[in-house]
This record gives structure tokens, sequence and C-alpha cells, in this order.
């Protein structure tokens, strides 16, 4: 187990270093630099000054390192955008919105996605079965503002129960939760149900209903842990649509959160916030790998014994 | 074959034991799949839609014919109103349709074109090559594909042809993953090993005997990239650095209608409706080919 652990924590920081370099390359790649903007032209030597002062005219593989040697101290720079706090300071703040809003998503949407594809694996072919599937498609294939304008659209401009956007009171959070709730029960909602199908029809479920357990033991005690290894894995896969789909709500409903800054920074060529936040993703999501990984092989004895991942 | 059969026999064969081609049973089993042959016709009305887009609309995408009535509601002349620069919105909606498929078929095309010959080379060759290629493919399962192709998208500062690329490069790493599945389990069958102990070179099997014999997770591969891609550009074009106005694309129509929305709702609504509609058809459609063709995997 522990020679397990020690291979997949060193191939994730490999993969982490390498995606670390692509990130850093294609940064460097975006045609225009932090001074280029027309409303402000400065005079040749101020903007060499700055250059200089930044570190942006060293070579590339420099910068890179020196960047590197600030992150692990977790000094990211200071942002273009404002100039006034650090990127670590900036980020501190912003990740409560991302944070109070996702993480309300993921309580409210799992546990409903769970119980909704339980009670479709449980009553197959009936109504229920067919919500849950219909509702788990929705969430799957239709992009995060598409559901939120059609949020927006109905409990703010047509019906005027909530506030379209904002953030502050906890009235402005309602919409924004609901929207992020539905990537995960979605997510849930097919997974749960896969999962407990997949089991129910597994031989040792006809023995134990042969043996007379009733159905309820069966279930309970017995269906319900061997499908809890599969879901497990699945929470990877929605983690990525939650940090990812964060961008748009955000955007949606006028959120000052990670996502909001994360496209700011896009548009005004901010790299080194950029730069920190693909590198806090992709370590998150890393994490998150490795984790899932070794959970999983916690779990699932037989990943333990042959070393092959899934 | 059953001819000959019949006759070296003697015997009669009635006729519904006639042999029928696996895609016959795959088509059949996708027939009695209520929702995904639903989505499959409104698929192919969308898609006729787009190609006769000037027969069905009476003025261009792009045409300013009715700046006196801007933003007007949706009425009988103009069924979904009219936008605020003037443009008949339903001809915008129908020529964006033009836009999402066409993005959608040609960045599916690409992942087909990277993903096949690569899929197939690492399940045949395994190895080195498939090392190499897992670790590639595992570089692009950490970065989560929007993400990624926010960056792209904003080195190559949008265009239809850099979104169906970027959509490509994160769309041939499922077609890969299938392709390679297939062509890994079938490597060691016995018509293989034959056809290797006749002397039959490793394009030869790959081409004539692999590939052929991975057909339905292409085709799956193929479909299931579509709404992908389309979901792609969509959400670049909703955050403005996708495909540039004044090409109508839903994404960014959404965005413009987000500054509307309390006064003409219509401006917001419809190109919302058109893009789940469309996304949804071709999940839906991918889905229940996968179920027609791996009857296996239903329900997952």
């Amino acid at each position: 187990m522990t020679g397990f652990i020690i291979r997949r924590t060193l191939s994730m920081l490999v993969t982490f270093i390498v995606v670390s370099i692509v990130i850093f390359l294609m940064m460097h790649s975006i045609p225009g630099g932090p001074f280029d903007g027309n409303e402000m032209p400065l005079p040749d030597n101020i903007r060499d000054r700055l250059m200089a002062q930044l570190g942006l005219d060293q070579p590339l593989y420099v910068q890179y390192l020196r960047y590197m040697w600030g992150a692990l101290h977790f000094d990211f720079g200071v942002p273009y955008q404002s100039p006034g706090e650090t990127v670590m300071g900036l980020v501190a703040h912003a990740w409560v919105p991302s944070l109070v809003l996702g993480g309300s998503g993921i309580i409210i949407g799992a546990p409903i996605g769970i119980l909704l594809g339980m009670a479709a694996a449980l009553n197959r072919n009936s109504w229920i079965d067919y919500v849950a599937s219909a509702l788990a498609t929705l969430g799957l294939t239709i992009p995060v503002f598409v559901t939120s304008t059609l949020l927006i659209l109905v409990f703010a401009v047509w019906l005027h129960w909530l506030p379209a956007s904002g953030w502050g009171e906890p009235k402005r959070w309602i919409l924004p939760i609901l929207a992020y709730a539905a990537v995960p029960l979605a997510t849930y909602a097919r997974y749960a149900r896969s999962a407990m199908l997949d089991t129910l029809n597994k031989p040792f479920v006809t023995v134990l209903r042969a043996k007379g357990l009733s159905e309820r033991r069966i279930i309970f005690q017995h269906v319900l842990r061997n499908s809890a290894i599969p879901m497990v894995t699945v929470f990877l896969p929605m983690f990525v649509g939650i940090a990812t789909g964060s961008i748009f709500v955000e955007a949606m409903f006028r959120v000052p959160g990670l996502g909001a800054y994360f496209v700011s920074s896009i548009e005004k060529r901010d790299y080194p916030l950029e730069m920190a936040l693909m590198l806090l993703i992709s370590m998150l999501f890393c994490i998150s790998y490795l984790l899932s990984d070794i959970l999983y092989a916690l779990l699932n004895p037989r990943i333990r014994v042959d070393g092959s991942r899934r | 074959m059953t001819e000959l059969a019949t006759q070296a026999t003697g015997l009669a064969r009635p006729d519904q034991t006639r042999q029928h081609s696996p895609l016959y049973f795959a088509w059949r089993r996708f027939a009695d799949n209520k929702a995904a042959l639903g989505a499959g016709v409104v698929l192919v009305v969308l898609i006729l839609m787009a190609i006769f887009a000037p027969l069905i609309t009476g003025t261009g995408g792009n045409e300013q014919a009715f700046l006196t009535q801007s933003l007007a509601f949706p009425s009988g002349e103009h069924w979904f109103g009219v936008d605020d620069l003037g443009r008949d919105f339903f001809a915008r909606i129908v020529y964006g349709a033009r836009v999402s498929l066409g993005i959608g078929l040609s960045a599916a095309l690409f992942s087909l074109v990277i993903g096949l010959p690569v899929g197939a080379l690492a399940g045949y060759l395994g190895g080195r090559f498939d090392w190499v290629t897992m670790r590639v493919i595992e570089l692009f399962s950490v970065v989560p594909p929007l993400l990624a192709a926010l960056l792209l998208a904003s080195v190559t500062r949008g265009g239809l042809w850099a979104i169906v690329l970027i959509a490509a490069l994160f769309g041939w790493v499922n077609v890969c993953l299938l392709v390679r599945a297939q062509v890994k389990s079938f490597r060691e069958k016995e018509f293989i090993m034959a056809a290797q102990a006749l002397g039959a070179s490793p394009w030869h099997v790959i081409w004539r005997h692999l590939i052929p014999n991975s057909v339905s997770p292409i085709i799956v591969g193929f479909v299931l990239a579509i709404p992908l891609a389309m979901m792609l550009e969509a959400s670049l074009s909703f955050l403005g650095i996708g495909v540039q106005p004044p090409t109508p694309s839903w994404g960014q129509m959404i965005n413009i209608g987000m500054n509307f929305i309390f006064f003409y709702w219509h401006m917001a609504v419809f190109p919302t409706l058109a893009l789940a509609l469309t996304i949804l058809s071709a999940s839906l459609l991918g889905d229940g080919l996968r179920d027609a063709f791996d009857p296996t995997l239903k329900g997952r």
C-alpha cells in the first residue's frame, strides 16, 4: 500500500510539473503585454523599467523557475488589476463566495441525487426512474449558463420571488446555489442508479434472497455498501463540473468569486493572477485525483494487489 | 452461403431463421429507444433548417432590415421578435444553428482524425507508444477542458477555426480511449493471430480487421463529441472569446440577451432554448447509439 501511494504521488507530481510548464508557456504566448493598452501609452524607458521591475525581461526559463520558487512560498506576485494587494490576498477573499455557493450546491445536490438514483434503481421503469433519468440527462448535458438564464427568467423576472444577481444577503445566494446544485444532482442521480443496478444484478444478491433475508436488509446492508465504491470515484468529475461551472455561475449572477476573477484575469492579461488560479485549480485536481485513487485502493483491495488503475 | 447449405443438406429452411447482421439488431434496439429516436428526428430537422436557412427565413442573419422595430416582441411577422440592432431574431437563431452544428460536426470530425489512428496504434502496438499516449491523456484529464479552452481561446482570440481546433484538441481523448479499448480486446482474438500468422503486415491487420471491428465505438465517439464541441463553442462565445459578432452564435446571443432580460425577455429565451434543445438531442442520440451498439452498457 505504501508503495502504491508513493508511486501515485510521484506520478502526480510529474504530471503537475508538466502541466505547470504548459500553462506557463501558454500564458506567455498570449499576444500583448500588460503595458500594451492604448488608454495610457507609456514612454519606452518607463516601460522598460517596469518590465525589469516585474522580471518580465528575463529569459522564459528563468521566469518560470523564479515563479515556481515563489509559488512554493505562497508568493504569486501582485495582480496587475489591483496592485494594492497580493495574489494570495485576493484569492483569500475571492474564494469565500465560490466555496459558500459551490459547497452548498454539493451539499444540497449530492444527497438528493443519490436518493433519486437509488429510488430509480429500486423502481426500474417506473415514473420515478424516468424522472431521475430525465433530470440526470438534462443536468449533465445542458450548460450551466443555460440553467442559470432559465432560473433568472422564471424566479427573478417573471415571478419576482428572488433577486437576480449580486452577493451579500443570503437571499441572493438561492438562485446561484440552485444553478450549482444541478451538476452534483445529475451526476449522482446517474451514477447512484447505475451502481445500484449493477450490484442488484450480482449473483450474491440472488443468494441473499434465496437465503430469505428481508429486502430491506439486503438493500441497506449489502447492496448499498457495495454500490458505494463506484460513487466515490464520481466525486472527481463532479468536482471538475463545479469548478468550471463556477466561472459561468459567477459571471451570470455577478458574484465576486474565483471564477469571476479568472475571467477578468484573462480579459485583462493579468498573468500573475491567471497563472496562480490555473496552478491552484490544477493542483486541486491533482490532489483530488490522488485522493480518489488512494480511497479507491483502500475500498477495493483488488487494485492494491496488482497495482493497476481502475 | 445459406443457399449452399440448404442445397447440401437438401432441407428447406423456413424464412424466419434468416441471418440478421449485428447492425440490424443494433437498429432494432435503437428504434425501441423512443427518446433517442425522437432526439435523432429533432436533430435531422435542425440540420435541415440550418442547411436550408435562406428558404425558411425572410432575411439573412445579419441584415438590419427592421431598425425601426428594434426590440419588438414576438409577433406573427417576427416569430421570435426583433433584436436590439433591428435584425429578425428567428433568422438569427436559424443562422446560429449553422454555426453551432457546423462547429459541432467539424470538431467531431477532427477528433476522429486524431483519435482514431492514435487509439488504434496505441491499442495494437502497446508498449512504449501506448505508455506515452496514456500519459498524454492523463495530462489532459488533470486540466479541466473548459478552463484550458478559455486560455487557448484568449491566445488565439477566438474565431471559428480556432474553436473547432480547440474542441478537437479535447475531443480526441474520448475517441482515442474508446478505439484503444476495442482494438486492445480484439488484438488477442484468434482471427487476428491467424492473419498475423499468414504474414499480414500490422498496417493490414489494423486497417482491414481491427478498425472495421471498431466501427461501433467510432460512431459512438463521433456522435458524443458533437454536443461536447457545441457546448464548448457556446461557453466560449458566451464569455466573448468564441465566435465573434456579427456571426450569430447562440452562446453569444445569450450573453447579449442577459443585458436585456428584465424588459425584452425574448432576447435571452430563444437562444437558450435553441441551445438546450440541440445539445440535449445530440447527447440523447449519442447515448442511444451507445446503448444500441453495446447492450451490456444499457442504462449507464
